[in-house]
């Protein structure tokens, strides 16, 4: 399910963007990239690598996104381990004083209800200390946002994104700037978070751009990790995984970013018309052309039995990525499963308001009604009750 | 005249004084904004272009590099650790006169973007006929809950049907209700019996009537003035930073809003000799500069949900 695809980075193009945050931090952000190979099924990089050396611009050998995403999954699965190792030798940062680092910790919630009502909700199911390293953890995604698409966003220059990425560093260094910063520093000092899927959330800013349209599901792949991908990789530290469980830690990781793009790939199906009606296509450019539509088509947002048929596929796709996810959800620790299980069936129940709209996502917008929202509570409480750790190694994700 | 004027212009914009370490003096002014026709004799400086189409900002040079690379001199509207050492450099005068300069320079902008506006308001009227909705006009939001936002004319229907409510109501509790025997009591019992059956105290029912309808009155006025101070605040707080509360500033985390900070070559852990401990120095904290507070990056030190360039931004020593 991989392709090849050569990277063409071109940065002459801009164009305004905006944003909607889904699961807390699924930013919507464009991605521009342009291939010169298509959607293949060949998982042979070097044959593709052969035919598309000829227009080979950037250096790094193509491969697919998937492949590059796995291995910062990887990366950090591995990191865990050394991270818990580290700890021990090294000394504890400076610490904001006690008492303002609750106090901290406080207004992220604060921000957090502010901007999230409904993930808020999500984090009261956690255990305290999750709860508020995840609100450290959401404050921070936000903040990065803001900056690139707030009301003071015409202000901001690369030069201030990479102020923003330095101080990134200085605070998983223990070198917190402000009272947020602290608190995601006091979070990443107590749980072991790995810096990488953060810079990649500001890489994915900062290529967001120079956006507009996506040619395969490589690059809306990408995309998807670089903006919601990124958030799973961050939270999985933080919920933890299950001491008894026996899946390997890069296959809950590969779960965790799975349900991040599966979250994502809901929020643009269900916002196809809203962001047509500003010139955005967040659809494979390919997949339109094999199901016989265009972009004008999109634009136009007109319900047809080729539309139909098409958001079916996707809607499939989406669905495949969650139920990817539910595997790894049963691997956490047995505190954490209940919130996120109950969010991965919260977000699932949109693709079904998608097909009870009749695929009409251009003009009715698909909800959950607050009576359902509250009915998934209980069923994903029996649910992470009654399912455990897989007793197996492996029975997870083969990829 | 013209250009004595523009080389003490020039001279008050160089600022920017090359990082510590490097000797030489370069001249690298700041955020001079494209002035279109005030300062023509001013020469072609660093400029900061805003582009609103695409919605970011380039710091562009147009004298001799442009690369990538100038970008690190350019501007940067977020704060980071070494921030406020940009100008420590500098004198108290020549702080002073860039103050000025900047000021200066504010006030003039404001006068070209309002004439700027004025020739918008008459090409948009000359283009599309029927004049465009100026949606630069705050609305005025209602202090009254649940009313849609307010414009002169409804408030004339504001004043028209309060009058008529309160003058209504008078006509109805003076005359109306003696006349049709309006009583409390369902069935027509008085209010003695009322108060009885009601097993409530008995000097209730003694009540005077002037002063019964007073404490009334007054109940009622107080409890809506209570409602639109607290509508009021909804309001003003929803235009508030989130992140800073209306302050504008968040707590330093480096020296935990006290301003100074340990300095830690002075602490020494000895492994094994004797010698007394230093005391530990404090010193200025160099993220803050001794405010104890640092720059919201979301509101930009205005305070306001959205800052626009009317929002004062907040000095930190209030």
């Amino acid at each position: 399910m991989s392709g090849s695809v050569v990277w063409v980075v071109s940065p002459k193009e801009t164009s305004r963007r905006s944003s909607g945050f889904n699961q807390f931090a699924g930013v919507k952000r464009r991605c521009w990239r342009s291939s010169s190979a298509g959607w293949s099924c060949a998982r042979s990089a070097s044959t593709a690598r052969r035919s598309v050396s000829a227009s080979l611009v950037v250096t790094p050998p193509p491969r697919s996104s998937e492949e590059l995403v796995y291995d910062v999954v990887l990366r950090q699965a591995a990191l865990v381990g050394e991270a818990r190792r580290k700890r021990a030798v090294e000394a504890p940062p400076a610490p904001l004083r006690g008492d303002l680092l609750d106090a901290a910790y406080e207004r992220c919630g604060e921000v957090c209800a502010e901007y999230a009502k409904t993930f808020y909700l999500g984090t009261m199911l956690m255990t305290p200390e999750r709860r508020r390293a995840i609100w450290a953890i959401y404050v921070w995604c936000r903040r990065t946002d803001e900056l690139v698409d707030g009301p003071n966003a015409s202000h901001i220059t690369p030069t201030a994104l990479d102020r923003w990425s330095n101080r990134l560093e200085d605070l998983f260094a223990g070198r917190p700037y402000d009272m947020y910063d602290a608190a995601l520093s006091d979070t990443v000092s107590k749980f072991p978070v790995d810096m990488q899927p953060f810079k990649d959330m500001t890489e994915g800013m900062r290529m967001d751009l120079r956006k507009s349209r996506y040619n395969n599901f490589d690059e809306l792949y990408l995309y998807c990790y670089y903006v919601a991908g990124t958030v799973g990789l961050m939270s999985v530290p933080v919920m933890g995984i299950a001491p008894d469980s026996k899946a390997s830690t890069a296959s809950v990781y590969s779960a965790a970013l799975a349900l991040g793009i599966a979250n994502q790939l809901t929020n643009i199906l269900r916002d196809v018309g809203e962001d047509s009606r500003r010139g955005r296509v967040y659809l494979p450019q390919d997949e339109l052309a094999q199901a016989g539509l265009s972009d004008d088509d999109v634009l136009e947002g007109r319900v047809t039995g080729k539309w139909r048929t098409f958001m079916k596929g996707q809607i499939t796709r989406a669905r495949m990525f969650f139920d990817e996810a539910e595997k790894g959800i049963y691997e956490l620790n047995s505190a954490s499963r209940w919130p996120v299980l109950a969010s991965l069936l919260l977000y699932r129940q949109i693709l079904d308001a998608i097909e009870a709209n009749d695929y009409n996502n251009f003009t009715k917008r698909a909800y959950v009604g607050k009576a359902k929202k509250l009915a998934s509570l209980p069923l994903a409480y029996a649910k992470a009750l009654i399912v455990g750790p897989s007793k197996f190694a492996g029975t997870l994700l083969q990829f | 005249m013209a250009a004595a004027a523009a080389t003490t212009v020039v001279a008050l914009l160089s600022p920017f004084h090359p990082p510590p370490g490097s000797s030489r003096q370069t001249s690298k002014p700041i955020v001079v904004f494209t002035s279109l026709h005030a300062w023509r004799s001013l020469p072609p400086l660093r400029r900061l272009v805003a582009s609103p189409r695409f919605g970011i900002v380039h710091c562009s040079s147009s004298g001799d590099n442009s690369s990538a690379a100038s970008d690190n001199s350019g501007f940067c509207i977020i704060e980071g650790p070494e921030t406020l050492q940009d100008f420590v450099q500098m004198q108290l005068q020549e702080i002073q006169d860039n103050i000025r300069s900047r000021r200066n320079k504010i006030f003039l902008l404001m006068e070209e973007v309002r004439r700027l506006r004025i020739q918008q308001r008459i090409k948009s009227a000359e283009c599309s006929g029927d004049s465009c909705e100026d949606n630069e006009m705050p609305d005025i939001p209602s202090t009254i809950p649940f009313l849609p936002h307010m414009t002169p004319k409804t408030l004339r229907q504001l004043y028209l049907t309060s009058f008529s409510f309160a003058f209504g109501i008078i006509v109805f509790g003076g005359l109306l209700a003696p006349t049709l025997e309006l009583k409390l009591g369902l069935g027509g019992t008085s209010y003695e019996d009322f108060i009885r059956n009601m097993h409530l105290p008995l000097q209730l029912s003694q009540v005077d009537p002037i002063v019964a309808s007073f404490s009334g009155g007054a109940v009622g006025v107080i409890s809506a003035l209570m409602l639109l101070e607290a509508n009021n605040v909804e309001q003003q707080e929803k235009k508030r930073c989130k992140y800073c509360h209306g302050t504008g500033y968040l707590v330093c985390a480096r020296c935990s809003a006290s301003g100074v900070f340990l300095s830690i070559e002075s602490i020494s852990i000895p492994d094994g000799c004797s010698g007394p401990l230093q005391p530990p120095t404090t010193q200025r904290c160099t993220n803050c500069s001794g405010t104890g507070k640092v720059m919201c990056p979301t509101c930009l030190c205005t305070g306001m949900a959205m800052a626009s360039e009317h929002d004062p931004r907040i000095d930190p020593f209030d």
